[in-house]
């Protein structure tokens, strides 16, 4: 995407390789002396044609192959293909299990605001709180794996419900870690809104309107912090929203101090709503059977990832497999607004508003080609498997 | 910056754009709409409020075999408000794969377009940019791996 003409002007090519953050993606910045004149975005170092991929998957694998699309959000992906695959097949999860799906994807949003705290902070030149607040996300980390067996990726959904319950014991640890955590956030918020050289860094930086992050389509914490009034856990609920209730987080700065504001106070409503779901979890069962056929049919399923609103287009024919499924992350919907609002700024700002939407790479795939001795080959899946086999053996 | 009009009365506006209106579900309409009719229908959402394009699918619906109709390119552009969903649907056949850019009313359409433009091999006259965006540099020309044909390179 490009703003202005870059002909004769002195372009700062960012990336492929860990621009601002530790994942692959490439900028041209055209600039004029320090100031960003320009901006391109070019993506798909990490496209695994995941969309392809699940055309010839059945409807039970690629629960599996979506986790994948997001190694950070990986729940919530699994939790809009589970919601939506049920509501075509006209069954509904039990209502212990949706309960579940939404503990899991707060925990989700909790370890997923708390590393983007630390790699801004790391953008901003603040070591320091990076190192804090990623010991303090390791809390949440144990907790996951505590609780589904798995620190990423923690396949808790199936078709039709859950496979993991919650013991009391669980259910305390729980508690006792976001005791811990609540503390530790209060004192972030502290920081990112009163630290004076840390404010130098965020405060009127990337500022963007309501109506601004209207136009460029921004998405979740990235547009609530312009005072844009979307969550889809308020707007159409979905798992157990509909019985634990969010209070939406806005802020009115729609800069990045905004943005830190938004992210900080959500991990306080995730906390308010762990506690609550812990409190009244339903009993009953974990699944209700879903036919491993699906009746032909559209739906589309949308849930509110960390970084925002993330769209499923499902589509069956009737069969075992998917016909279509379109998967629209909410990345790609602030790139938008980044490359639209570097302009005017300077180069040095580019690392902390390009982290500041908390960026996800992942979003879509390419083709393995390794490329070893001067020569080239295609690897296939069975190619992989058996490498892997050989090298683990 | 105004709330978008209900979608229960978005149907008059779009009466004489559109031949058949489809409720999916209580919060999903869509809007079935030929190619030259889709800026007219964008333009109509807009001045209704309706301004936010959440995505846009594509997908490939080849003829079945051995029939004689051709196969098509289904585009489907997703408008929300709340939990409503407003598509405006069109299909494309394969020897006329062409539709009208929308970036300059929605600039960051430029992604799904090119989305597009990579993966289904439509073509968008008028689309801010056609730089490759997911595919490698090295991709074939032509190739357009989310058609039902494309079983790998």
């Amino acid at each position: 995407m490009e703003t202005k003409e870059k002909s004769e002007k002195f372009i700062v090519p960012i990336g492929p390789q860990h621009p601002a953050l530790k994942e692959p993606g490439h900028f041209e910045f055209t600039v004029d002396g320090e100031v960003v004149t320009g901006a391109s975005v070019r993506l798909g170092y990490v496209h695994r044609g995941i969309e392809k991929g699940a055309e010839d998957r059945n409807w039970t694998q690629d629960i599996y192959l979506v986790e994948r699309v997001c190694g950070i959000c990986s729940h919530i992906h699994a939790t809009a293909l589970a919601l939506g695959v049920e509501k075509m097949a006209g069954v509904t999860a039990p209502a212990r299990a949706q309960a579940i799906r939404s503990l899991i994807g707060e925990m989700e949003r909790l370890h997923s605001h708390l590393l983007w705290l630390g790699v801004i902070a790391h953008e901003g030149g603040f070591d320091t709180l990076f190192m804090y607040s990623w010991r303090d996300r390791e809390t949440v980390m144990d907790l996951l794996e505590q609780v589904t067996g798995n620190r990423v990726n923690y396949s808790a959904n199936v078709l039709g419900g859950v496979k993991i319950d919650i013991s009391s014991a669980q259910s305390d640890a729980i508690r006792r870690g976001v005791d811990f955590l609540e503390s530790r956030t209060q004192h972030y918020l502290n920081i990112v809104t009163q630290d004076e050289v840390f404010l130098a860094r965020t405060r009127g930086v990337g500022t963007m309107t309501k109506d601004q992050a209207l136009l460029f389509g921004a998405v979740g914490p990235t547009a609530r912090a312009s005072g844009l009034e979307m969550d889809i856990r308020v707007d159409a609920p979905y798992a157990a929203y509909d019985q634990f209730k969010v209070n939406r987080v806005t802020d009115t700065h729609g800069d990045l101090e905004g943005r830190f504001i938004v992210r900080v106070k959500e991990l306080f409503e995730s906390y308010r709503l762990i506690r609550e779901i812990l409190d009244h979890l339903p009993e009953g069962e974990l699944t209700v059977r879903v036919p491993r056929k699906i009746p032909a049919g559209e739906v589309i399923s949308r849930v509110e990832a960390p970084r925002g609103e993330l769209f499923y287009f499902l589509k069956s024919n009737g069969g075992d497999k998917p016909d279509r499924m379109k998967i629209r992350t909410p990345s790609l919907c602030n790139w938008a607004s980044v490359m639209q609002l570097a302009v005017g700024h300077k180069l040095a700002d580019m690392p902390m508003m390009l982290a500041g939407i908390d960026p996800c790479f992942s979003c879509n795939d390419r083709v393995m080609t390794i490329r070893r001795d001067h020569s080239r080959q295609t690897w296939s899946w069975e190619d992989l498997r058996r490498y892997s086999l050989e090298y683990y053996r | 910056m105004q709330e978008p009009t209900r979608m229960q009365d978005m149907e008059a506006p779009l009466a004489e754009l559109t031949d058949r209106f489809e409720w999916r579900d209580d919060n999903r309409l869509d809007v079935f709409i030929t190619s030259d009719r889709l800026l007219p229908a964008v333009e109509v959402l807009f001045a209704h409020h309706w301004v936010y394009l959440t995505a846009i699918t594509g997908f490939d619906s080849p003829a079945a075999e051995g029939s004689e109709a051709e196969g098509m390119i289904e585009l489907l552009y997703h408008f929300c408000s709340g939990a409503s969903i407003l598509t405006l649907r069109l299909s494309l056949p394969y020897s006329n794969l062409v539709v009208p850019s929308v970036c300059h009313l929605i600039p960051p359409a430029t992604l799904y377009e090119r989305e597009l433009i990579e993966m289904l091999g439509v073509e968008i006259p008028g689309t801010t940019s056609t730089d490759r965006l997911l595919l490698p540099d090295d991709w074939p020309v032509g190739v357009y791996p989310m058609r039902k044909t494309f079983k790998g390179l």
